[in-house]
């Protein structure tokens, strides 16, 4: 059944299309050029990307170093749990980060129930529509994305990226010398729902709360910048 | 999904009797547009996106079978089944077959609109699986037994007292309030988590497929298709041939359009990619993957006079700015899809002969191809469609000829003139009075709502005849 779906339905596509060469074809797309990017909130990369965390009800942090890092999600931990605990994937990053200075103990692997905070590490950050990048695997088992109440996102400023085509221009490199992986994931807020009267609810069936911190060299004033422009423009 | 578009006017009259109903719908009218023009407002160049994209679809389905092709051969490598299906039925067999090789009993569902233009639900549950929507709208009204409203929100129609009363209903969870919106989608969250975590297939749709690396793009806010796409052990993705698009990048720039013109995000908190199975090494992820892929009259469209409706990317703007639409509601229209997308896609799909009424739920007002983010000239399409209508003599003949009697005035302007200029006089004479009639001769279906007003005492060309006069004699 299936392959005679398929030849039929195929040869109604070739009856339909223009019949050009492979060549042609790519000439074409080729000359399609790319899709135009929104104007940024503001010039500076770290600004805008925070600010449109910030617009994507995002809760945010800013640190130069790992061991500042550590310290941050200690600290959020205890402001929201009461707690040191929280589970990370098997990313090489996470598992060198200082933990033990800030008395954070994690677990490795996949979230389990009743596990409340998972924590993952970015590939990417893109500060056009503030969405931060990861793929599943080991480094980042999908659940950790999806099923804890709060999820923590840590960024390195250097993998911060302006627009959605340079994202690509990034998962394309890394595509090509590591495969494809199974999943690629923009996060791009707490999950929401409007389907009930078209109230915004958060916390449909993914994360309550995301909580996002840029890792790296940060202007100093990119935080406070983009936390004015976002209260000024709400 | 049963279709009921013979029905529309006598639907449409039941829904503007609807209250409640009718409010909510102020609601979309008032709000969607209002979230859509500040997020379009935001982005610098939006006609030039809009542009670029459109040139991308066409450009995609000129080659479609060639994107088509590549599509195939690159999921195949990632390690997914790929399949064809010409139409619903054959889709619905295909997901059926693959849910009782793997013994399934319980089947976490993403929102997709081809499935319900398959009627997959009702297929896989008569042969005695648990189906379970996951979206919260597609939930709210699987559980009610009752058909979306709305592509992008299914359940809007509902109030959330009644959708407190299904719950308290449907979910044995003992006695509780809700008083909150929150409560509800609480309720939900809990419910529905305990079905994706024993589900053994998870169906989702696609809002696009990547020739170039074989991923299909999903867009939601909720995350319960990512939850659906990662968490069973057997994914289906259902969608259809014209989702193709060539390159990653064209994918996420339609998704600037997408969003920006379904809720005004910039991009939903949701946006994924997938490619197949679960990869040597990870720890999680589904074992096996199948792409369905189903044609069902789109190589025909593709063919024909109306292949621009296929570049449509289900955004819903044309549902939330269309008259019609935020009057009768979704439900009138009688099937799937609604709106002016609804009333060209449902003939199409379906057959005119079964919804010939829909292309005439337009005022002609042409907001909707104004907002349309893929460009689509629905007004044209709607007129086409009701071309055909004519020509196939599926209108009542009342309104056929009417419309022959006026074609065959409108070509004789001297007849036409002396005629308007008998009869105008006349109305203005008999609606001196009152300034208005409040009903009319051929009109009752136009006078029961509203007054006509009196015309004044001249034609226009009375009028601009006797204006022009003068000028000629300098």
């Amino acid at each position: 059944m299936s392959t005679s779906a398929r030849s039929e339905i195929f040869a109604k596509l070739r009856a339909a299309g223009r019949g050009a060469s492979a060549e042609t074809i790519a000439r074409e797309c080729q000359a399609l050029g790319s899709a135009p990017a929104p104007t940024p909130p503001a010039p500076e990369l770290c600004e805008a990307f925070l600010f449109n965390v910030l617009k994507n009800q995002g809760s945010v942090d800013c640190v130069s170093n790992r061991a500042e890092a550590v310290k941050a999600i200690g600290h959020y931990l205890y402001t929201h749990f009461r707690s040191h605990r929280l589970v990370a994937g098997n990313d090489p990053r996470l598992a060198a980060m200082p933990w033990r200075d800030a008395g954070v103990l994690p677990r490795f692997g996949s979230l389990e129930e009743g596990e409340p905070v998972a924590l993952s590490f970015a590939r990417l950050g893109v500060a056009e529509t503030g969405a931060v990048v990861t793929w599943t695997g080991k480094a980042n088992p999908a659940a950790n994305n999806l099923l804890p109440e709060h999820h923590i996102v840590l960024v390195d400023r250097t993998d911060l990226v302006p627009t959605l085509e340079q994202a690509w221009d990034r998962i394309n490199q890394e595509l090509e010398k590591a495969g494809r992986p199974r999943g690629i994931n923009f996060i791009a807020g707490p999950s929401s729902t409007a389907d009930i009267e078209g109230q915004l609810v958060y916390g449909a069936h993914g994360p309550r709360r995301w909580h996002v911190i840029l890792l790296g060299n940060i202007p100093p004033h990119a935080l406070e910048l983009a936390r004015t422009t976002n209260s000024a423009r709400a | 999904m049963q279709q009921r578009s013979d029905t529309f006017l006598d639907n449409a009259s039941a829904a503007l009797k609807n209250p409640g109903q009718a409010q909510r719908l102020d609601m979309i009218a008032l709000f969607a547009p209002l979230l859509r023009t500040a997020a379009i407002a935001g982005f610098a160049d939006f006609d030039r996106l809009r542009h670029h994209v459109k040139q991308v679809r066409q450009h995609s389905l000129d080659h479609l079978e060639y994107y088509l092709g590549q599509f195939e051969q690159e999921a195949v490598h990632n390690g997914n089944h790929v399949h064809f299906a010409r139409d619903g039925d054959e889709l619905n067999s295909i997901v059926l077959d693959i849910c009782q090789q793997h013994n399934a009993r319980r089947i976490a569902k993403g929102k997709s609109m081809v499935t319900e233009e398959t009627s997959l639900n009702s297929f896989l549950q008569r042969a005695g699986l648990n189906v379970m929507e996951t979206d919260l709208g597609e939930y709210i009204i699987q559980q009610a037994g009752e058909t979306p409203s709305h592509i992008v929100g299914p359940a809007l129609h509902k109030s959330a007292g009644e959708i407190r009363e299904l719950f308290q209903q449907k979910h044995d969870l003992g006695p509780r309030d809700l008083p909150e919106t929150s409560d509800l989608v609480g309720e939900a969250r809990q419910v529905l988590r305990e079905h994706f975590l024993k589900a053994e297939v998870g169906i989702i749709g696609a809002n696009a497929l990547i020739a170039e690396n074989g991923y299909s793009m999903l867009v939601t806010n909720e995350g319960n298709g990512d939850l659906c796409a990662n968490l069973p052990r057997v994914l289906i993705v259902c969608t259809t041939i014209d989702r193709v698009l060539p390159r990653a990048q064209d994918a996420t720039a339609m998704l600037r359009l997408l969003v920006r013109s379904a809720t005004g995000q910039s991009q939903t908190c949701y946006t994924s990619f997938y490619s197949g199975p679960r990869r040597d090494g990870d720890s999680d992820g589904p074992l096996e993957t199948h792409f369905v892929l189903l044609d069902n009259q789109r190589s025909d469209i593709l063919a024909g006079d109306y292949r621009e409706i296929l570049e449509c990317i289900r955004c819903g703007a044309c549902l939330n700015h269309c008259p019609i639409y935020t009057a009768v509601g979704g439900h009138a229209y009688g099937w799937v899809y609604q709106g002016p997308m609804g009333s060209v896609l449902t003939p199409l799909l379906t057959s005119l002969e079964q919804s010939h009424q829909l292309p005439n739920a337009c005022t002609g007002c042409g907001r909707c191809a104004e907002v349309c983010p893929a460009d689509i000239p629905l007004p044209d399409l709607l007129r086409d469609l009701r071309h055909e209508e004519t020509r196939k003599k599926l209108a009542a003949p009342r309104w056929r000829y009417g419309l022959q009697l006026h074609a065959w005035l409108a070509r004789h302007p001297p007849l036409y003139h002396r005629l308007t200029g008998a009869i105008i006089p006349l109305l203005h004479l008999l609606g001196r009075k009152r300034g208005s009639f409040s009903r009319l001769p051929f009109a009752g279906g136009w006078t029961s709502q509203r007054d006509f007003p009196a015309p004044q005492e001249k034609t226009f060309m009375q009028l601009y005849q006797a204006r022009m006069r003068p000028r000629d004699e300098h």
